[in-house]
């Protein structure tokens, strides 16, 4: 069965709750010792009534009156995931910004229950939330959009109004991808975001309108942050450089640059050519971003991907200066969608459209005798078993090329300006 | 058929000003100017005419324009902007900026500032390129035509976008003084965010600015007025001047009368609004 890739997942951090996207939905798995079950399943119900506008591109003409644009299908294609699922610290709550109404979702998560997952808040937003992160009260959600701004909003309050949103408590003039909460050795938090303009902005929390310092570097869009449970002032980025850096945040200087464009090299295929309106005479611009950089929570090194290839590669991270090495590569059968880490594994989705049995999930696990990661065929496939069976039933989650969602997005956040003036 | 633009036009007057005086700031733009430079070529720079130099008043500060700016404060060259404020012996500039007028469009307040503080770098920041352009040519003429005095060696304009990148230029509390004249007003609600002066722009414009630095802010549309007011006043790291220091302040009094827009005001017998703002210590953090 050709099935549609899962677009993003999260697992609590012992690993045995295991949160997958696809399409709209949202599926939760439980495991115990070896064997998996379907814990939770919530599908996007505003994802319904969109489709059925057949993703007709809504105009206003100027009297206000809603006009409706003929063939116009982008609207629904672009704006219909479910994206950045989050668990909050204590993991009782699950979190996601949902794109059918720019809303942030807040489930409880039940473990008693038949179905784990409970939609207890339903949040929209002006602008699209591009990221989220959870404050250490596990109360106050910072909600990073694509216009630039951080809002801020409870877990536990009222919902309120669209448009009645209380000031941004800080922003960009320029889409923000990331955001992170976290503290200093000091116990001062602090709200670190990235942006599309190569930047990364720190800033004083709750006192957010006190910058603390920028951090230098970047030549491209950032697309990913990270920062260690293992040592609170290391701070990864990525994006559209050929390095991942790694920055002492609290002092403010980069510590070291990884490179991986000759790593890369192989892997690259025909969908790393610039688009057409960016060539030159030769067609042969080549444009690749890295999409996710993790970093494992017991071992000292982090993961990451490029997009659109089907390798996941592992630095080694030296706790102390923070200096990066590679590690190893790992490979796969199809092209990797997400990535995200519990426990002493790295939970790797993948892009299985054009093969015709491909495995969807695979967790590589990290292996202390010999010291490396190596997938864990035995868990991959019970747990394949039950992903199959989950999936079966929803006729909607199968693969259809009109329907199809862009699970590679993150090149386009790079900048042309030479294009313009 | 859509005639083309007279600058695009290579047989129009303005497109061979404009081809002329591209040349002329290209050899001159980073070059010391200086009493010896200028008794070779003899005789005196005309000012660039505003009329060869017109754009489209309005640009959007969020498109990725082609623009030039550092990595990072530390890696901007000042030296090419200010070459008589560079030590040849140290490598090292002999002061840095300080004062800042963003969105200076033609000038003409960085012109009048120059000799009230000639021990300080002033740098004008604007977005279209054409105005940036004409400073350019306007800097070098009047530097050529003022050498003996070492006349406008302290103001300088950059082409960029200071929503996104003013922090790429400056250091944290590194500028004394900002303004903000006649900015873009921006009047749809949909466009607020593109204005100049917003709550979380102004804790950006917070860093850069030293504790106790002013924002110069002046608008002849009342809105924009009311709407910068109230933002200055809402953000913790800014509190409002009073009146009488308005009225003694140099600085107030050239912002009023020097700027372009200003004197176009005057022209038309229109308001004009002044609000000056300290940038106020930086409360303990919690």
């Amino acid at each position: 069965m050709s099935c549609y890739p899962l677009q993003c997942s999260v697992a609590s951090s012992d690993g045995t709750l295991l949160f997958f996207v696809c399409k709209s939905t949202i599926l939760a798995f439980k495991q115990r010792k070896d064997e998996f079950e379907q814990a939770g399943r919530w599908t996007d119900s505003l994802f319904q009534i969109d489709s059925e506008q057949d993703g007709v591109k809504k105009l206003k003409s100027n009297n206000g009156e809603a006009v409706k644009k003929a063939d116009s299908t982008i609207g629904s294609a672009f704006s219909l995931q479910i994206r950045n699922l989050t668990l909050s610290s204590d993991e009782s709550k699950l979190i996601a910004c949902a794109d059918s109404d720019k809303s942030v979702l807040i489930f409880d998560i039940d473990y008693n229950s038949s179905d784990c997952l409970k939609l207890v808040k339903r949040q929209p937003f002006p602008k699209r939330p591009n990221a989220i992160a959870i404050g250490d009260d596990g109360d106050t959600v910072t909600i990073a959009d694509k216009f630039g701004d951080v809002h801020q909003m409870s877990i536990s309050g009222q919902v309120s109004a669209v448009g009645e949103e209380s000031q941004p408590i800080l922003g960009h003039v320029s889409m923000l991808t990331d955001i992170i909460m976290t503290k200093d050795s000091d116990g001062h938090r602090f709200v670190i975001t990235s942006d599309r303009d190569e930047h990364i902005k720190i800033s004083h929390y709750p006192q957010c309108f006190i910058v603390d310092k920028w951090l230098f570097g970047h030549k491209q869009f950032i697309s990913s942050m990270c920062c260690p449970s293992w040592n609170s002032n290391l701070l990864f980025s990525a994006g559209g450089d050929d390095s991942i850096f790694a920055w002492d945040w609290e002092k403010g200087t980069k510590l070291s640059q990884f490179n991986y464009s000759e790593l890369i090299k192989p892997y690259l295929t025909n969908a790393h050519l610039a688009a057409d309106r960016f060539q030159n005479d030769e067609k042969d611009i080549i444009e690749y971003a890295v999409s996710k950089v993790v970093t494992s929570s017991t071992a000292h090194c982090l993961a990451f991907f490029v997009e659109a290839t089907r390798c996941i590669v592992l630095l080694d991270v030296c706790p102390k200066t923070g200096s990066l090495s590679l590690k190893q590569t790992v490979e796969f059968s199809n092209n990797v969608v997400s990535l995200s880490q519990a426990n002493n594994e790295f939970i790797v989705t993948l892009d299985t459209q054009s093969s015709a049995d491909g495995i969807l999930v695979e967790f590589v696990t990290y292996e202390p005798d010999t010291g490396i990661f190596k997938v864990n065929i035995p868990k991959c496939q019970a747990f394949e078993k039950v992903l199959a069976a989950a999936l079966k039933d929803q006729n909607q989650l199968g693969s259809d090329a009109t329907d199809l969602y862009p699970l590679y997005s993150t090149i386009s956040l790079k900048k042309h300006g030479e294009h313009y003036s | 058929m859509k005639t083309k633009p007279l600058s695009q036009d290579p047989g129009s007057k303005r497109y061979a000003y404009r081809v002329n005086k591209e040349e002329n700031r290209k050899e001159l733009k980073h070059v010391k100017i200086d009493e010896n430079s200028v008794a070779q070529k003899n005789g005196k720079l005309d000012l660039p005419k505003k009329k060869f130099y017109r754009q489209r008043a309005h640009s959007n500060p969020f498109s990725d324009h082609q623009l030039d700016y550092p990595a990072s404060p530390d890696e901007m060259d000042w030296s090419k902007l200010y070459p008589h404020f560079y030590d040849q012996e140290t490598g090292k500039m002999a002061k840095q900026v300080t004062i800042a007028d963003i969105g200076c469009g033609f000038g003409g307040l960085m012109v009048d500032l120059s000799p009230e503080f000639p021990d300080e770098l002033i740098l004008g920041m604007e977005i279209r390129v054409q105005v940036t352009n004409y400073v350019e040519d306007r800097i070098i003429a009047l530097r050529s035509n003022h050498a003996k005095e070492e006349g406008y060696q302290n103001i300088n304009v950059l082409r960029g976008n200071a929503m996104k990148f003013l922090p790429n230029f400056f250091h944290k509390g590194q500028l004394s003084k900002m303004f903000f004249c006649f900015p873009d007003p921006h009047f749809k609600q949909r466009k607020h965010k593109a204005r100049i002066i917003t709550n979380t722009l102004l804790s950006e414009y917070a860093y850069v600015l030293k504790e106790g630095g002013v924002v110069y802010t002046i608008t002849d549309v009342e809105d924009l007025h009311h709407w910068m007011v109230k933002h200055l006043e809402e953000h913790p790291l800014f509190e409002r001047l009073s009146e009488s220091w308005e009225n003694e302040d140099k600085c107030v009094s050239i912002m009023r009368n020097a700027t372009e827009e200003g004197k176009k005001v005057e022209r038309k017998r229109g308001d004009k609004f002044v609000a000056c703002f300290r940038r106020v210590q930086t409360p303990e953090i919690i």
